[in-house]
């Protein structure tokens, strides 16, 4: 925002309103909203319903199409209970095994190795998200401190340009600045020529560096994504604030912190709830690309799993009763986040 | 909010209409068969079943990675004029086939060609091929019943899920006459020909390990830089689906052709070696070139890519490796000039053991076209399958147009200008001289046509000097030979189930086949980096990995196959 | 009506010059230094392998191949991009790809926010239970053979329908748009109401344009998914080449340059073939060229949509 120039809208005008439980207090409005499942107002009657009947009409025929395109397909889960073979025909021309499928990925030999893939992929995405999220958190807040607009349009669009990169482009990139400095690989010619380390790091050998690597890689490329949707909730915070603050002498730093931040805080919020369910569901193709044998024990993930157990060998149950396991965990873990948003009174999904 | 959406499905339609027309090739019309009027000339169908005056529309369904020809190619029109077949292609990568696989079969419609690779077992257990042994006894289908004649048993399909028969008309490997081409893709531990030259071109006869990784010590000791960069002495090929650049050595070295992850004895007995002394010996060297530092540690963490990059600058002295594996390597150094760094292929061998690296090209029993189950024009298919497999038609497909893609000598020897040759080479071009995707599933007339000349330009002894550069020339002069062919060992007889490699397994044997892949992966780079001093724990301790597999049934799984080809083929 | 979601006449902006003083303080002269410098330097890290990518797909395959290419190419050489726009299915499947996506933001950021309106509405008494069903949603897939049957038996195969119809409403867009909807002063719609606008017009006049930065958001969210998308052309339309789509097209164009790949055992005959063949292009380079041409169009809806993001939107309309 330009300090010459303020969009606004034909009716606005005014100072802001103190601010009051309905709108302006963050808390004061979730309490608001929390106390509403008691509120008489939400009581179902045929009144209320007939009342509601436009609200109604924008979301049921919207809420049958969902069900027929996400809820109805979910009969093929039948292939997780069964020995799957494409030949054999459709789906209820199978063969039933019960449970058989989710005892052998369980237990065993596969169970161990199962334990180890879930744990990676927890320790691997619970890295990423954390990072990912700070990282465009800090971006978002330093790049709003930007008061040059074709500056700052132009770090966004930089910042954003790398999600467009597949993974197989970034992987090799990636691969080739943690090789050494003779195949290209930059961040040891860095250490190296800061006296950091004598020799070259194989990174890419020592399963202790492998989780880092993947929530440092991770965070190249979404790093300037993630923030776009912190920007987009930094245009919902009244301008009005910051100069209620600066009156009050408020400098930068306890602007940022006192009204920019919790102004996204909802978002924030949101968007680590949502993305705490999907926690398990890591994208395949960086472990995959970037593992190998050497860090195995860190990098392979749920995906990479059933990618080499499942898909390669054909072996469709298994992929789906990963697939069912990781929409279990899901539910309660965004259950769990909802809750604990609810309890802390922030913004939740439901 | 309705008339919006209304208006906008509109808009939506016309553009899609709009295009669809565009989209759609006319002659669909049926013509009545009496006006059947049969062109002149060999290209044609002299039965009348395709021919212009009754046009025929094919789907074809490919798996390659390559792509739908050009709507001006050439050769497409040619099939068009000549038997009145236009071809509607869909064609999927091998990355991309097990999805569309899998929702084709649910859905149970096919297209009327199908073209398969290493999938034919899960698209005959969906019914989804046509067996093809009755159509070919009717002798409409002269060439495809010659072509499968001889070989029919390994072609046809012998196991319990669905009727024995002939369902895919294999598309590589099936020889006419003598098999021809100077160049080697077979596996080798391949050395670049300046550290022969260094050496003063000694004798490759009898090589061993030892004196493989002497030759690359001496050398590389006298030159530690390589245009700047340093010298790699030996370069382990392990990256992602390669594997088998680190796993295969010990039975090559052990005197075993190809199998895979088996070794196949006199007895047609198949048992793995990655845990018996071949490898550990083979590993136990690795092991100390490594601590001497003639291994690049890199090795492991290589992508492919990373792995081709490296032989492409020509700092690698030597590496195993299959030769077609690495043929973007060797263009990149032949195109900047630099073809002492280019490679040979070489045969190190235990003690007292013949190599057996090169062998006779197999037949690929599990690629090709098959007709689909519910094509409502089967024969028409077939027919178009029988025509393309027709000498003139192959001519058409491997070698193009006489006068326009190759020139006929005085002797009735084909050959090609160097004009002709870069264009071969230029994508572009061929996506509109030649019909690649389809080429690729179509049966061949691999080895020579009738005339003498080979199946192709690459095959053709004189093109293949021809495209030798003086330097390579030279060089195989030296050692007084005159193919690349000819420093490996001549291939003996195949034996009867060869290869092991290519038997469809069970899938409780895939995944052990799999673990045993995960165990060499995972142990295997520690045993070569580590201390020699801990060779013999870290040896053990891949053992025991090894041991906790259950390699019995995919033993087993491999000696049922061994046993069923030895009783059927 | 149809064409756009820019704002209506009461939700006009204009402006107005507000002055603001802006203060040198020591610590906004170190703080501006300090963010200046770090922006440039994570600008840096980030456009460095874009522009080494870009000289990679300007550079000759051949020596491409070698490695070691900074932010120039070494060898220039135009053939990697004459590869890719000589191939004669691009340009049909390009613009199947521009239609897919404007169809697919329009359909999708449509059906999407009215949804998100419903479900902003305090008031409206099934809010939670079909908020919780879309919420679902984002955490389990059916599977591929499912879907694809459901496609069948709707007629969508090898139709434009297959492209749009499935993923007109995304939960996790919708999430983001109530949310922000929720955040609009109640004060805002209660005007509304007394000025006899129903729950339609109060959506359509009243929040669309107060979601303007957001709508943003998501478009470019769904516009960047529908480009980048190859799966539904795979598995629905690949029978049909007119519905091709650039980004399926590009990536048979990479499978066949990078032909010579093969599975352990190696089938080494028909990689040969290829191999022997020769080629003036390599997988390495052309990679380069095929993101650089599968990304550059939709890069440019970045920066249109920038002018979305102003502050101040909102709080403007809420003191009326």
């Amino acid at each position: 925002m330009t300090d010459a120039t303020v969009s606004t809208l034909v009716a606005g005008s005014g100072p802001e309103p103190d601010p009051e439980p309905a709108n302006g207090s963050r808390s004061g409005k979730r309490k608001a909203r929390t106390n509403a499942a008691k509120d008489p107002r939400r009581e179902i009657t045929w009144d209320r319903i007939w009342a509601q009947r436009v609200l109604l009409a924008m979301a049921v025929p919207l809420l049958l199409y969902q069900i027929l395109f996400k809820y109805v397909p979910v009969y093929g889960w039948a292939i997780g209970f069964q020995d799957y073979k494409p030949g054999r025909g459709g789906i209820w021309e199978q063969e039933w095994v019960g449970l058989e499928n989710f005892v052998d990925l369980f237990t065993g030999v596969n169970g161990e190795r199962f334990a180890r893939v879930v744990a990676n992929t927890l320790g691997q995405s619970t890295l990423t998200l954390i990072v990912g999220t700070f990282g465009a958190i800090v971006l978002a807040l330093l790049l709003n401190e930007v008061k040059n607009q074709p500056f700052k349009r132009v770090m966004q669009n930089i910042t954003y340009m790398p999600h467009f990169l597949s993974w197989v482009i970034v992987a090799s990139l990636a691969s080739v600045a943690l090789s050494l400095p003779s195949s290209g690989g930059f961040i040891n010619q860095a250490l190296m020529s800061l006296n950091l380390v004598d020799e070259p790091i194989l990174f890419l050998t020592e399963p202790n560096y492998f989780w880092g690597i993947v929530a440092g890689t991770n965070l190249w490329k979404e790093l300037g994504w993630n923030t776009i949707l912190y920007l987009a909730a930094i245009t919902a915070i009244d301008p009005t604030l910051y100069e209620a603050a600066e009156v009050d002498g408020a400098g930068r730093y306890r602007k940022m912190f006192s009204i920019t931040l919790p102004g996204i805080m909802p978002t924030i919020v949101v968007l680590l709830i949502i993305n705490s369910g999907w926690i398990l569901s890591t994208n395949f193709e960086l472990p995959y690309f970037l593992g190998n044998g050497l860090v195995s024990e860190t990098a392979e993930t749920i995906d990479v799993f059933v990618l080499r157990y499942g898909y390669e060998l054909g072996n469709y149950s298994l992929a789906v009763v990963a697939g069912i396991f990781k929409t279990v965990v899901a539910i309660i873990l965004v259950g769990s986040a909802n809750l604990a948003a609810k309890r802390l009174n922030q913004e939740t999904l439901v | 909010m309705r008339t919006a959406r209304t208006k906008f499905s509109a808009l939506v339609m016309a553009a899609v209409v709009s295009v669809g027309l565009a989209g759609c090739s006319p002659g669909d019309e049926e013509v009545p068969p009496e006006d059947v009027v049969i062109p002149e000339g060999e290209l044609a169908d002299q039965s009348g079943t395709l021919t212009p005056s009754n046009p025929t529309e094919l789907s074809v369904w490919i798996t390659a990675a390559a792509q739908a020809p050009a709507p001006d190619n050439k050769i497409t029109k040619l099939i068009e004029e000549q038997l009145g077949v236009t071809l509607k292609y869909e064609i999927v990568t091998p990355d991309n086939v097990d999805q569309k696989i899998g929702v084709m079969l649910a859905g149970g419609e096919f297209p009327d060609l199908v073209g398969t690779s290493d999938l034919e077992m899960r698209l005959l257990e969906g019914g989804a091929l046509l067996p093809l042994d009755d159509m070919l006894a009717t002798g409409d289908y002269p060439n495809l019943a010659t072509h499968v004649e001889e070989d029919i048993k390994r072609m046809s399909y012998s196991g319990t899920e669905v009727d024995p028969g002939l369902y895919i008309i294999p598309n590589y490997n099936r020889f006419y006459g003598e098999i021809t081409g100077g160049t080697y893709y077979g596996p080798a531990f391949w050395i670049q020909k300046r550290v022969l030259e260094d050496a003063g071109y000694p004798d490759l006869e009898n090589m061993t390990l030892e004196r493989y990784f002497e030759l690359i010590e001496e050398f590389k000791a006298k030159n530690p830089e390589t245009n700047g960069a340093p010298t790699v002495g030996f370069e382990l090929l392990a990256s992602k689906g390669r594997e088998w650049g680190m796993t295969n050595p010990p039975a090559l070295l052990a005197g075993s052709p190809n199998n895979g992850g088996v070794i196949v004895d006199e007895n047609d007995t198949a048992e793995i070696y990655a845990d018996k002394d071949i490898a550990k010996d083979f590993y136990k060297v690795l092991n100390e070139q490594y601590d001497k530092g003639l291994v690049d540690p890199e090795s492991f963490t290589l992508t492919f890519d990373q792995y081709t990059a490296k032989l492409a600058t020509g700092t690698v002295l030597g590496m195993h490796d299959q030769g077609w594996n690495f043929g973007t390597a060797t263009q990149s150094l032949q195109s900047a000039g630099m073809d002492e760094y280019t490679y040979v292929p070489l045969m190190p061998a235990y003690e007292g053991v013949e190599p057996w690296y090169a062998d006779r090209d197999v037949m690929n029993s599990n690629q090709g076209f098959g007709v689909s189950t519910s094509s409502e024009q089967p024969e028409e298919a077939l027919k178009f399958l029988d025509m393309m497999l027709s000498e003139p038609w192959q001519k058409v497909l491997s070698w193009g147009i006489e006068g326009e893609d190759y020139e006929v000598g005085a002797d009735g020897v084909y050959s090609r200008t160097d004009e002709q040759r870069a264009n071969a080479r230029d994508t572009t071009w061929r996506a509109s001289n030649r019909l690649e995707a389809l080429l690729e599933m179509l049966p061949k007339h691999q080895g020579q046509f009738s005339d003498g000349n080979a199946y192709g330009p690459d095959d053709q002894p004189a093109e293949f000097l021809a495209t030798l550069t003086d330097y390579d020339q030279a060089f195989i002069e030296k050692y007084g030979k005159e193919t690349w062919r000819q420093f490996v060992n001549e291939p003996p007889e195949n034996p009867k189930y060869y290869p092991a490699w290519n038997i469809t397994l069970s899938d409780d044997a895939n995944e052990i086949n799999q673990q045993l892949t995960d165990a060499n992966v995972q142990q295997l780079p520690k045993i070569i980096a580590g201390e020699p001093s801990e060779f013999e724990a870290n040896w053990q301790t891949y053992v025991d990995a090894i041991d906790k597999v259950d390699v019995t049934v995919y033993e087993d799984a491999i000696n049922d196959g061994i046993q069923d080809r030895l009783a059927n083929w | 009506m149809s064409s756009t979601l820019v704002a209506k006449p009461l939700a006009q902006p204009t402006l107005r010059r507000r002055s603001r003083r802006r203060r040198w303080t020591a610590e906004g002269v170190i703080f501006t230094t300090l963010n200046t410098t770090f922006l440039l330097l994570l600008a840096a890290a980030m456009i460095y392998p874009l522009l080494n990518t870009l000289a990679t797909s300007l550079n000759d395959g051949m020596d491409a191949v070698r490695g070691g290419i900074g932010i120039w190419p070494r060898v220039f050489s135009l053939k990697n991009y004459e590869v890719v726009l000589s191939m004669h299915t691009i340009y049909q499947a390009f613009f199947m790809s521009v239609l897919k996506t404007i169809v697919v933001v329009v359909t999708n950021l449509l059906f999407t926010s009215m949804l998100a309106y419903a479900l902003s509405r305090n008031e409206f008494i099934f809010r939670r239970p079909i908020t919780l069903i879309f919420v679902l949603t984002m955490y389990f897939d059916a599977g591929l053979i499912p879907n694809y049957l459901l496609i069948r038996d709707l007629g969508m195969l090898n139709s434009f329908q297959a492209y749009w119809v499935p993923v007109m409403i995304s939960a996790f867009n919708l999430i983001i748009l109530r949310t922000y909807m929720k955040s609009i002063p109640e004060e805002i719609i209660e005007s509304a109401r007394i000025d006899g606008a129903g729950e339609f017009r109060t959506w359509w006049l009243i929040v669309m344009p107060l979601c303007k930065p957001t709508l943003a958001v998501v478009g470019l969210f769904v516009a960047v998914g529908s480009w980048n998308s190859w799966l539904d052309t795979l598995l629905y339309n690949s029978g049909e080449q007119w519905l091709s789509t650039l980004q399926y097209e590009l990536q048979k164009l990479l499978a066949s340059s990078m032909n010579a790949g093969a599975n352990s055992g190696g089938n080494a005959a028909s990689a040969a073939s290829v191999a022997q063949g020769g080629q003036v292009t390599t997988p390495i380079s052309l990679r380069s060229a095929i993101t650089v041409v599968a990304a550059v169009p939709i890069l440019f809806v970045y920066p249109f949509l920038q002018k979305h993001f102003v502050s101040g939107l909102m709080i403007g309309s809420v003191k009326g």
